[in-house]
């Protein structure tokens, strides 16, 4: 129970700390990839804290009902068996069983709201992806399917078959270096499996848009995700051809906001980054910080837990009302 | 590019945009057999799948059937344009755009960004790496 409690604790308080700690420190793209990592790992961990936590409170009060004197671990323990075992009263003890239904309940159904997000998001992909293979024209010397549009616009898709779709408006504006390489960042994200990251990240902001946690990680992962892509690119076409094509696709026409996504990922912030890359000290300072971080999220709570424990012989158990 | 199953019906649909009015099928496969080695049942079984997925119209004319596209390749393409910018909002679609469709506000930043960096670098008396 008390396992339960100080999951629960340590998921509330990283589901406050991160994203006010981290986008200052990942943003700026330093490190695309590391940062892309941390952030996966703090959204796991928050995740892995919830499913355990709803997994132990449900196994204890299942095990107190069958096994009505198992042994005693802890004062509070044995208070709340026998709160559950019906000492304190019939009320206590269908309480107990019914916070255990709902969080149980809760639990699966955040998991199919997830999974059903993703799901649909992989079928629409396909449907779009199919619809562009027919309808897109090959253009010699352009690897994508170029479509007829007046936007100027490139994009990929994920699944089978990957998809990249170049608008004729967007070949029009760039010069063939310039196409070059934003068909290389293309690629790169489907190389890099993106399309699964983004997937994930946009399910569960869209699964739970109330947790702040969830939608400042989607815009950042997203963010870094195109930071990735532009490194490759520009290791293989240079950052002057992949500025350029950042710039000719952004600058002249912009659409209205109102037409547009609640996420635009920085475009100030890559444009920066590729005309005054960073310097290698930074660049490792950035590392050093992200992995300082990322300790502290994940041995935290093993240190709060030890400390926890030595405690406990003295008497100091940590659930009080119990 | 990957081509695979799709394929087909891709250049069924090209040859069907590049005709006007209907056709049947032997007139594409006669078409197409130009190009490549094809059964006639193969160049069918297409067309009959593209009619099920809503891509052609068809009648019957007497033993045949005349085939035509529902709508153009622009109509579908300005279609899949407002797919594809809507996915990057709310929508289910996951897409990863070269650039989002920038605002004003946002294009007033990068100006100013690439303002502050030419002097940056107009100070420092060289250019980036």
């Amino acid at each position: 129970m008390s396992i339960a409690i100080c999951l629960l604790l340590y998921a509330a308080s990283v589901c406050v700390v991160a994203p006010r700690l981290l986008p200052p420190l990942t943003s700026r793209g330093s490190a695309p990839l590391a940062a892309v990592a941390v952030w996966l790992i703090v959204l796991v961990s928050v995740l892995a804290s919830w499913a355990a936590a709803a997994g132990s409170f449900i196994a204890y009060v299942a095990l107190t009902w069958t096994r009505p004197d198992p042994p005693a671990m802890g004062a509070c323990f044995a208070a709340l068996r026998s709160a559950a075992a019906g000492q304190h009263g019939v009320r206590t003890q269908i309480g107990l069983w019914l916070m255990a239904m709902v969080v149980g309940g809760v639990t699966v159904a955040l998991a199919a709201r997830i999974g059903r997000s993703l799901l649909r998001a992989r079928a629409s992909s396909r449907r779009h992806s199919r619809s562009a293979h027919i309808i897109g024209r090959r253009v010699a010397g352009v690897d994508g399917l170029v479509l007829d549009a007046p936007q100027k616009m490139a994009y990929c898709l994920g699944g089978r078959p990957t998809t990249i779709v170049i608008t004729t408006a967007a070949i029009a504006t760039l010069e063939p270096p310039h196409i070059d390489a934003v068909l290389a960042h293309e690629r790169a994200h489907l190389a890099g499996r993106h399309h699964l990251l983004l997937a994930a990240t946009r399910a569960l902001a869209a699964s739970l848009p109330r947790v702040r946690l969830f939608t400042v990680a989607e815009t950042e992962i997203a963010g870094l995700l195109e930071m990735c892509a532009d490194d490759t690119a520009a290791r293989r076409h240079g950052a002057a051809a992949l500025l350029a094509a950042i710039l000719a696709l952004a600058c002249p026409d912009p659409i209205p906001s109102a037409a547009l996504g609640a996420n635009t990922v920085g475009v100030c912030a890559r444009v920066t980054r590729l005309t005054d890359p960073d310097t290698a000290a930074a660049r490792i300072r950035a590392r050093f910080l992200l992995a300082a971080v990322t300790v502290a999220i994940v041995f935290g709570p093993l240190v709060v837990w030890a400390a926890v424990h030595s405690l406990s012989p003295f008497g100091l158990t940590p659930c009080g009302p119990f | 590019m990957a081509r695979g199953f799709g394929d087909l019906e891709a250049v069924v649909m090209d040859r069907l945009w590049d005709r006007d009015g209907a056709t049947t099928v032997r007139e594409i496969f006669e078409d197409m057999l130009r190009e490549r080695e094809i059964a006639y049942t193969t160049v069918m079984s297409t067309m009959d799948n593209l009619h099920h997925k809503g891509w052609l119209s068809r009648e019957r004319d007497g033993k045949a059937y005349l085939y035509w596209p529902t709508m153009t390749r622009e109509q579908h393409g300005a279609a899949l344009m407002r797919e594809a910018l809507d996915a990057g909002g709310q929508s289910d679609r996951v897409l990863a755009h070269f650039l989002d469709q920038i605002s004003d506000d946002e294009s007033k930043a990068l100006r100013r960004v690439l303002r502050r960096l030419g002097s940056k670098r107009a100070r420092s008396g060289k250019g980036a790496r």
